[in-house]
């Protein structure tokens, strides 16, 4: 068994694409160093991450097959599933086979793989800019811890950028300790790690109460429907959430 | 009064109103300002009775003038009466709006002194948070009934969609419910928001900086059983709105008892069901291509609360089915029960590239429950002992699989009704 294993960077991934096909490969799985576990059936090939092959991989996806496959094989990495990496190099061989076309081949599962992911990050990518709550802090910056199952921070930061222009934030990936920050001009990303404790801005409560009483009023109790509620809104969001608590 | 008191009163009369959608407007945030709307709208919460919340929907006040029975602010009934100044309602909106919490804001009011000064209330409020602290997130306002045209024309400027509710769908329901409104004083507004959409429409062909007015347009909401209004009466009404009136959305609220006025039909509960019914149904007229006759008529007014209406306009058509999924154009596949706009859209993307069967279909995200009785792959029927083709047997199949899914969620209904091909020897 032969396994690709990556730095688990984008660049990283796609660098593994190019080797593949270079190399005429066929691994058995393409996956991120944090992720492997060895076992003496497979054999190790280390991809060392060129940014020039990355390149190469990602001019060749737009031109010979369409802007919406890069997309796609974009969020299916963000998803981080186990077979992501293997998915996305099966998707872009039948791809680069069938050229443009490729995403009409609904029913193929080399193509219906990346599609499944992608609907899971999208979705979770359009719940996220609903569900992120910012609480105010002493200094002035909004901040925002959140959980995500897939890692969709990334495709957040132009959204409240764009929205909340003239405020400091930052949207803080608890798991995954890293976080979007926004300083009134640009948007970047880098890692955090906490060492302080938050402290509050002196009003901040009080904003926190007033959502709550208006989450509770706004509640028709003839209606009551919770499980339509975490359909919707999974469990799973739920810590971070002001008037979940 | 304190905020948390006049949030709690004035939050409390507008949560019926349905309406909460911030979808269809573009509108761009300004530098330096703060928000912009999505097109797609985003919901940011949901409330335990699983509506989602968009908007901070609220009134601005509810003291009325006006005495309509369905409403919990009518002036005769004893409620805690509360206003906000306009300074306490911006700072509330754009506290929330830079927590995330809300989309923007669905400001409505109770009629206060007079529908003029009611308007300019509203209007002050809009021209504060759009040119003073430069908010661009979504604002949804309620026009006044009765209000002057210079003011509905002038809130339009600043808002992203218009609603006058009309909540009663004839006339007779008017005059036994709200006695002091009339369908003219509520058409009117309409009207001019219909014709204000219109002339911006056209000024902006010639004109790129032509001031947005309403771009996410005009919705209205009617309420379901507080009157004896059937099911046809409504949709038909809806139809007018849609094409007459180019409304984005009516929505449908069912009746939630907030008063005991001998005028009001007396229910234990909201008639949920029938609501669900003429969502569907107002669905089926807007993004599928059928009209009202199609679904309902003067023998039938009303909707098979057990059957969705597609379902139930395929079992009457039979004659139209079975479909053939690699052939069929895609209005025709629309009409299938169980295919929606995304599954239809995927049947004709995917056929391009090959004939697809069941298997396929499965794979596209096809849900075959309901439309394996209508639709061959390849000229065969879905493989499984016996599907039935004549319209009794479907209807049991379609009841049962609904039956077996939903148990305890329907109104407890006689076995009989239910299955009334036991009593034919169907089954």
């Amino acid at each position: 068994m032969l396994y690709y294993i990556y730095d688990g960077s984008f660049d990283g991934l796609l660098t593994a694409i190019y080797d593949a096909y270079y190399n005429k490969d066929f691994p058995e799985q393409i996956v991120p160093q944090d992720s492997f576990t060895d076992n003496f059936l497979i054999s190790k090939v280390y991809i060392r991450t060129e940014e020039e092959k990355s390149k190469k991989v990602h001019d060749a996806v737009l031109q010979k097959i369409s802007r919406r496959a890069m997309a796609g094989i974009m969020y299916a990495y963000l998803s981080e599933d186990e077979n992501a990496g293997i998915s996305i190099l099966e998707y872009l061989r039948f791809g680069f086979k069938v050229g443009r076309t490729v995403d009409s081949y609904l029913a193929d599962d080399r193509v219906n793989n990346i599609n499944r992911l992608v609907t899971k990050v999208a979705r979770e990518k359009h719940l996220l800019a609903g569900i992120i709550r910012f609480r105010l802090l002493h200094n002035n910056i909004y901040y925002a811890p959140i959980e995500p199952q897939y890692n969709t921070l990334c495709l957040l930061g132009k959204h409240f950028a764009d929205r909340m222009s003239d405020q400091i934030f930052v949207i803080h990936d608890v798991k995954r300790s890293y976080g979007v920050f926004y300083d009134k001009t640009k948007w970047f990303m880098s890692d955090i790690e906490m060492n302080k404790d938050i402290v509050l801005h002196e009003n901040e409560l009080f904003y926190q109460e007033l959502w709550k009483r208006y989450f509770d009023n706004i509640t028709i109790k003839s209606r009551i429907n919770p499980k339509l509620q975490s359909n919707h809104m999974p469990k799973k969001y739920w810590k971070y959430l002001i008037e979940m608590k | 009064m304190n905020l948390n008191e006049k949030i709690k009163i004035l939050s409390d009369s507008a949560k019926y109103d349905v309406s909460c959608s911030s979808s269809g407007s573009s509108r761009k945030n300004k530098k330096g300002g703060i928000g912009n709307a999505a097109p797609s709208g985003i919901c940011h919460s949901w409330t335990p009775d699983g509506r989602c919340i968009s908007l901070l929907k609220i009134l601005l006040t509810n003291y009325c003038i006006y005495d309509c029975k369905y409403c919990v602010n009518r002036s005769s009934n004893d409620v805690p009466r509360a206003a906000f100044t306009i300074d306490e309602l911006v700072n509330l909106t754009i506290n929330f709006y830079r927590r995330n919490y809300i989309e923007g804001l669905f400001l409505s009011s109770a009629v206060c002194v007079s529908p003029d000064h009611t308007m300019e209330l509203l209007l002050k409020s809009v021209k504060r948070l759009r040119e003073e602290v430069n908010f661009n997130g979504y604002i949804h306002v309620k026009a006044i009934p009765g209000a002057s045209n210079k003011l509905i024309e002038e809130t339009g400027k600043y808002v992203d969609r218009m609603s006058v509710n009309i909540e009663l769908p004839s006339g007779e329901s008017l005059k036994l419910l709200a006695p002091q409104k009339t369908k003219e004083s509520i058409i009117k507004p309409m009207g001019l928001i219909k014709s204000g959409i219109i002339q911006y429409q056209e000024e902006k062909l010639k004109f790129k900086s032509t001031p947005q007015f309403v771009p996410g347009g005009q919705s209205t909401q009617l309420i379901v059983g507080a009157t004896k209004d059937n099911d046809l009466k409504i949709l038909k009404l809806s139809e007018s709105l849609y094409s007459s009136y180019k409304l984005k959305r009516v929505y449908y609220s069912a009746y939630v008892p907030v008063s005991n006025h001998p005028n009001l039909p007396a229910i234990s509960g909201p008639p949920l069901l029938r609501e669900h019914r003429l969502y569907q149904a107002d669905w089926l007229l807007r993004f599928y291509g059928f009209n009202s006759g199609e679904l309902l008529n003067e023998e039938n007014p009303n909707f098979d609360e057990l059957l969705d209406p597609k379902s139930g306009w395929a079992i009457r058509n039979l004659d139209k089915f079975p479909v053939e999924v690699n052939k069929a154009d895609y209005y025709t596949l629309l009409r299938v029960p169980g295919i929606g706009v995304k599954s239809a859209q995927r049947i004709v993307q995917g056929r391009r590239v090959s004939m697809l069967d069941f298997d396929d279909l499965k794979k596209l995200g096809i849900v075959l429950k309901r439309a394996k009785y209508f639709i061959t792959c390849k000229g065969r029927y879905f493989p499984q002992k016996s599907i039935p083709t004549n319209a009794v047997s479907i209807k049991n199949r379609l009841l049962l699989e609904d039956n077996i899914k939903n148990r305890g969620n329907i109104e407890q209904l006689s076995i009989f009704s239910l299955f009334p091909g036991i009593m034919d020897g169907e089954f």
